[in-house]
Formats: structure tokens, C-alpha cells, sequence
């Protein structure tokens, strides 16, 4: 073990070319046992590195005939995409196929080659449970209000929203909302970043922000930011950068990112960064990912940090990605 | 990793002996990978997955990569095509053997409707399913070979398959406590065994499931996973499907011991809230009750506070114990008909509490400055008035500490003193 932590610059600064560097290499380590065991994540995978790349200004890092083809070699018959080529199809890795595409421009290859627009939007909306307005995963029933906001997060990308009862996945999500303002994984369950994310995200599609409570919503949500300037998902518990992403984006979009201290939390972030060899970690000194990388990006992002393109809070891309897409 | 938490950053040098290891692990997991990815493009249901060999390969790739999720997924298809498939004892006469069937895809349509909430009413997958036959694709006759009779044969019992696959995640589970898919897996498992085993004998698994996650529980008391699948398990052993009857009792006391063995236990605090409506409900709680409920309450987290008065989690609970008087919202309503003069007094008591505490501690505690600040707005409010100047007063004093002990949220404080200032009665 090396003390990295210790041997960061004095002024920190976002270490770019390094972290495309990463980005770039994730794919060319076949002869690592890690590799082929993270294959179930792959689509996953490329839809963070790619949304990095576009954050950190490279968007042309990955080949994009490559990057398609991909994409293409994991679609079902159903609709759905796997994360890999013969994985089952799923919720996520179907909004990650749908959100890549986007960025690359080319949702028409779900026409020309893919099994049709129209088609993944009914994988979708049938993972709808029409009872109670939420969503599951995949066949075997699994529901999270994650799956909710993958859900109207492709079909509204997709143009599909109609496909779906919009009204119940409000109402869903609207009784997931605890005392404290935070949202949880289903009625009844603890408040947590992560689900506050997915709850005023889906809100914010389903043009319903007027039901959070922003008031007592920023109040629990600023309370992230402990000592040392990171961000937790929950109360009493350790900070890590993923949550630069699900509380700030949660806060931007109810309009209250100035409830945190910016300054401290860029700290954090950029401190998190593996700065020789690129990539971002939960915590200062800690092995980085993909998955960390991206959302230390967007949290960077969403701060204006100097050098980055400006992320969309409710969709997790690039908002130029995102204006194009929705025509605005 | 595609995700790591809290594994420190280290320099990796493989050496050559290494890089071969590696090697050789990598050919041995891609192989079990491409056979089971290859064993699920065939249609389903089939035979294929009833073979049990294939059930052996998804546990060779499993016990490698808990997170395989087709993985699990075809396991669940083995189990569907194998033992589970037999939803009434004994074989059925009219199958004759080497019966072929067409594989059945599930319309768009059907599928809209097999995700539910309700874990009791969701169609069973395993009535889709082909039944059982041998390894040459013809099913043996059970007159012939009674060893191998479905009705029989412990491989083809649903009980013991049920408790082999809860035995097979369970070291899984305890090594990977935060992976998703073995919890849905043995969601699937523990709903198989509604649909498949008498009452009873479900119950009995469910029972037991609870114990696991009380386990899981002592291991990690924040573990959200293990959190929502014990309101999942609590809701199934209440259900009629189980012959069950409400646990708001024994639950509520569960939270009891998990908070007295860690008071920043939020998880903990959290459940025991939303429990109290309906063990009120239940105990059929007249007026009296309820006020002397929320008075115990107030006690217990004031105690906790007094060991941890900079505990976030005490002081959501307290808050949470206050909104119950401040909100108009029926359903957190622990004591719903206090006269208001009773709402006021009760505030005001706290008000003098949490100036105590403040006295007691020579440090900042910007957790009760801003409680205080909440109490003051709240009896304004309650007493229907604009504030008074000396609570205004008050409030400015208040906001002062609070910028002092915690600039890091300046933002809010700004915020928040626009918002008093412009209205006063708020």
C-alpha cells in the first residue's frame, strides 16, 4: 500500500488527461480476473465512462462505431438490453443502452438496426406495475424506485412517456416521501440519497416538482455535507463521492445547491482522485472506478468547476446531450 | 471492480507466477460463463434446465461471482423447469413419456401484469413450467422407477429444494451483504415457498428468514438492504397467505433492543416511528393513551440526547416526535385529538429541555440552535400569532450560533433568515 492520500499537490486540481486516460484503458484489461467478473456491467459500465468523457470534454474517446455496435450486440428481441451479450435483459442496462445512444446521437440506430424505438419503450412500460404505478427490474418482480426513474428517464428520452401510467408513478413516489422530506426505496422505508435522487428525478420528468416539500427536502439533504467537506447518503453515516452526485443533483434541482459549501465539497472530490494514474475513489486513498469517477465528475460539474460541460441534474448527461435530444 | 467502497489504493504488481494464476482462473470462470450464457439462449421453458448439471454451473459460477445476475436468474429457471414444477403431488398420469411441448414466450401483455407489489398475488412462474424428465429428455415412468418418482424423490421435493437454495446463498449473503441480487434471490426462493409448500410449513421458512435477517442485523444495524427485506418478511409473516397475524409488537421491540444497543441507529428510530400508528391502532389507544404514548416517547429521546445531544439520528427522531404535533398529516398522528393548549405546553416543555442540555454541554450544539428556532416558530403557529419581538429576538440570536458553529451551511442560513424576516408570523 502506497500513501497516496499524503502525497497529493498542495493545489488541487481535476487531473483531466489522467482521467481519460482511465477511461479509455477500462477496456483494454482482459487479462485481469476482475475484468471478466464485472462483465455483467459492462453497458453499464460504458454509459459511465462515456457520460465522464462528455463531462470531462473528450466526448470522441471511445470509437463510436464500436461503442454502437456494442450497444446494438446487447439488445433482446423483447426490447430490453443486457449489460452484456447474453445477460438477461433489465431495466438498467436498457436505460444505460437508451442514454448512451443519445449521447452519441445515433437513438436512430434503434430503427435502422435495432428491434425499433417503440419496441424498447414497451419493454419498459411492461415492467409497470399498473396496480400501484411503480416498476420492477425484470421478470422476477423486483421493485425500487429506482426502476421507477429508469423508467420514465428512457421513455421521456425515448419520446414513449405515453406508454405509461405517469399519474400512478407519481402517486408511487409521492408515498414513499418520509417525515423528514426524504424519499425512500418503497412506503415505509428510510429516507436515503440515493432514492431522494431517483424520487424528485422521476418528479422532476413527470413535471410534478411542485409536490417535494424543497423547504424540508434541502434541509435534510444540506445536512449531508459532514466535517471534511464529503457528502453521506444518510444521517450518522461515512461519506463518499457517489453522494457528490444523488444529494447535489437532488438539491440542484429543487434549487438549493448554495445550501452546501461548494469549496469544501470540490476538495473532497478532487482529494478522492487517484491523480497519476486517473480515476476517482469513494474516499481519499481508496482504489477508484468508473462508477465513482463519473458521479465526482458530475458532482464537479454541477458546481460549475472551471473546464467541465455542464451535467443535467434530472438525467445524469450532458445537458447539451439532453437539449438536443428533447428539441429545446 | 466496477464499484469499490473503502478498499485502499494500492500499486498492483503482478508478478509472472501471478499473471499466470490469473490466467488460468480467468479460462476456468470464462468457460463456466460461456456455458451457462449458452445454456440460457435456449428457449424457455425447456427441459435443458431442468438437467441438474446446469443448477451445478450456475453454483460454480455464482460462488465465483455473487453478482452474476442471469446467473441467478437462470437458476431460478432450473428450479421453475426442475422440482418447482410440480405443483400437485404425485406425476400426472396423462403425460406420456417423451411428451414434447412448445416453449411458451410470455406476451408483452402477460408481462405487464406479473410485476407486483404484492408479493402474495403475483402468478406463479412455476405453473408455466414443462414437468420434470430425465436426463435423456424423456421422463422416466414412475411405475417403473419409483426411486426417481417426483412425489418421492428428495431432489424433486420442493421443501428440502427450497432449503438447499436458502442454505447455498446463505455464506454468499454473509460475504457479499450489500449485493442486491442474492437478497431478491432469496426473495423469489421464500415466495416459491408460498406458492408451492402448505402454511405451515412455509410459515416455518419465513420464521427462520426473519432470524437471518436479525443476524444480518447484529452484523451491520444501517444495512438498508437488510432493512427493507425485514419490513418485506414482517409484511409476509402478517399476511393471510401465511396465517399470519400483525407483529407490530414484537417489531416495536425489536427497535427498542437496536436502539439501546446503539442510539445513532437511525434505521432503528426510523421503523420504530412508522410502526407506532398501527401498534396504536391495535391496541385500540384511547386520547389518554396516546398523550401518555407520546410523553414515553419524548422521555426515551431525551434520555438518548442526553448521551448523544450531537447525534443526527436522535435529533431527526425528536423531530420526527415533533411533527407529530406541527403537522397536519393524519397518518404520522400519534396522539391526533391533543387540545391545542396540550400541543403548546408540550413544546414549550421541550423548549426548556433542550436549554438545558445547551447549559450541560460547554460545546455548540447547532442540532438543538436549530430545534429551538423550530420549537419557537411552531407554538407561534399553534397560538395562531406573529411572533413576538422578544422571539424574534430569540431567533436572531439563534441564527447568529448557527452561522458561527456551522458555516458550512451559510446558504441555508441566509435562506432561512430572508424567510423569517419576510413573513414573522412563520
Amino acid at each position: 500500500m502506497t500513501g497516496h492520500a499524503e502525497k497529493l499537490p498542495e493545489e488541487l486540481k481535476l487531473v483531466t488527461a489522467a482521467h481519460v486516460k482511465y477511461i479509455q484503458s477500462l477496456d483494454t484489461k482482459e487479462d485481469e480476473y476482475d475484468y471478466w467478473l464485472t462483465e455483467h456491467l459492462r453497458l453499464n459500465g460504458v454509459y459511465w465512462g462515456l457520460n465522464a468523457l462528455h463531462l470531462l470534454g473528450h466526448p470522441d474517446a471511445l470509437p463510436r462505431d464500436k461503442t454502437i455496435e456494442f450497444v446494438l450486440s446487447c439488445q433482446h428481441p423483447s426490447g430490453g438490453f443486457s449489460a452484456a451479450p447474453g445477460h438477461d435483459a433489465h431495466m438498467l442496462p436498457t436505460l444505460y443502452a437508451i442514454q448512451i445512444l443519445v449521447m452519441l446521437d445515433a437513438l436512430d440506430v434503434l430503427e435502422q438496426r435495432g428491434a425499433g424505438k417503440v419496441q424498447v419503450g414497451q419493454f419498459v412500460a411492461d415492467l409497470q406495475n399498473r396496480a400501484t404505478g411503480t416498476f420492477a427490474g425484470d421478470e422476477f418482480g423486483e421493485e425500487d424506485t429506482r426502476f421507477l426513474y429508469a423508467a420514465l428517464n428512457a421513455l421521456s428520452l425515448l419520446g414513449l412517456l405515453s406508454l405509461v401510467d405517469v399519474d400512478k408513478a407519481v402517486e408511487h413516489v409521492v408515498s414513499c416521501v418520509n417525515f423528514d422530506g426524504g424519499y425512500g426505496v418503497s412506503p415505509g422505508a428510510e429516507s436515503h440519497a440515493g432514492q431522494v435522487f431517483t424520487c424528485v428525478a422521476a418528479l422532476s420528468i413527470a413535471g410534478r416538482l411542485d409536490l417535494v416539500d424543497a423547504d424540508k427536502l434541502g434541509r435534510w439533504l444540506s445536512e449531508r455535507q459532514i466535517a471534511g467537506g464529503g457528502l453521506n447518503g444518510r444521517p450518522e453515516k461515512k461519506e463518499d463521492v457517489c453522494y457528490s452526485w444523488w444529494v447535489l443533483s437532488s438539491l440542484a434541482m429543487i434549487g438549493r445547491t448554495h445550501w452546501i459549501d461548494r469549496e469544501q465539497l470540490i476538495g473532497f472530490i478532487l482529494r478522492c482522485q487517484d491523480s497519476e494514474l486517473g480515476g476517482i475513489a469513494d474516499r481519499p486513498g481508496d482504489m477508484v472506478d468508473v462508477w465513482h469517477t463519473v458521479f465526482g465528475v458530475s458532482g464537479l460539474s454541477l458546481l460549475n468547476y472551471p473546464g467541465l460541460e455542464p451535467v443535467d441534474p434530472v438525467y445524469c448527461m450532458p445537458k447539451a446531450s439532453i437539449d438536443r435530444v428533447m428539441g429545446r | 471492480m466496477a464499484s469499490s467502497h473503502g478498499v485502499a489504493r494500492t500499486i498492483r504488481i503482478r508478478t509472472p507466477a501471478q499473471r499466470e494464476a490469473d490466467k488460468q482462473k480467468i479460462a476456468v470462470y470464462r468457460d463456466l460463463d460461456s456455458r451457462l450464457l449458452a445454456l440460457n439462449a435456449s428457449p424457455y421453458p425447456s427441459p435443458a434446465f431442468a438437467d441438474p448439471s446446469v443448477l451445478a454451473l450456475t453454483a460454480e459460477v455464482l460462488s465465483r461471482n455473487p453478482e452474476h445476475y442471469t446467473a441467478w436468474n437462470v437458476r431460478r429457471r432450473c428450479l421453475t423447469c426442475g422440482s418447482f414444477s410440480r405443483h400437485s403431488p404425485g406425476p400426472s398420469p396423462s403425460a406420456p413419456p417423451g411428451t414434447s411441448w412448445a416453449p411458451t414466450t410470455p406476451s408483452p401483455s402477460s408481462a405487464a401484469s406479473s410485476p407486483s407489489s404484492s408479493a402474495v398475488t403475483r402468478p406463479d412462474p412455476a405453473s408455466q413450467c414443462p414437468p420434470p424428465s430425465g436426463p435423456s429428455g424423456t421422463r422416466p415412468d414412475p411405475a417403473i422407477d419409483p426411486a426417481t418418482d417426483p412425489a418421492t424423490d428428495p431432489a424433486t421435493d420442493p421443501d428440502k429444494t427450497l432449503r438447499s437454495e436458502l442454505q447455498f446463498t446463505f455464506p454468499l449473503i454473509r460475504a457479499n451483504p450489500k449485493c442486491y441480487w442474492i437478497w431478491n434471490y432469496r426473495l423469489w426462493l421464500l415466495q416459491q415457498a408460498i406458492n408451492l409448500l402448505p402454511a405451515p410449513v412455509a410459515r416455518r421458512i419465513w420464521e427462520e428468514e426473519l432470524g437471518l435477517v436479525g443476524m444480518m442485523l447484529n452484523k451491520d444495524q444501517r444495512n438498508f438492504h437488510a432493512w427493507g427485506y425485514r419490513r418485506h418478511v414482517v409484511s409476509n409473516l402478517e399476511s393471510p397467505a401465511l396465517a399470519g397475524a400483525s407483529m407490530a409488537e414484537a417489531e416495536f421491540a425489536y427497535t427498542q433492543q437496536k436502539i439501546s444497543s446503539g442510539l445513532s441507529n437511525f434505521s432503528a428510530w426510523h421503523y420504530r416511528g412508522r410502526l407506532i400508528p398501527q401498534l396504536l391502532t391495535e391496541r385500540g389507544a384511547g386520547d389518554a393513551e396516546r398523550r401518555a404514548f407520546l410523553d414515553d416517547e419524548f422521555s426515551l429521546i431525551r434520555r438518548a440526547l442526553d448521551v448523544g445531544p450531537e447525534d443526527q439520528s436522535c435529533w431527526y427522531y425528536h423531530q420526527f416526535l415533533v411533527s407529530n404535533i406541527t403537522s397536519a398529516s393524519s397518518r404520522l398522528a400519534i396522539a391526533p385529538n391533543l387540545p391545542s393548549a396540550d400541543e403548546v405546553s408540550i413544546l414549550r416543555h421541550e423548549v426548556e429541555y433542550i436549554k438545558d442540555l445547551l447549559e450541560d454541554y460547554d460545546e455548540d450544539i447547532k442540532l438543538a440552535f436549530e430545534a429551538l428556532i423550530d420549537h419557537i416558530l411552531a407554538i407561534a403557529r399553534l397560538e395562531d400569532r406573529e411572533t413576538t419581538a422578544e422571539e424574534r429576538g430569540e431567533l436572531a440570536t439563534l441564527l447568529a450560533k448557527l452561522r458561527a458553529s456551522d458555516p458550512m451551511r451559510k446558504g441555508r442560513w441566509d435562506a432561512f433568515e430572508k424567510d423569517i424576516g419576510l413573513s414573522p408570523s412563520r
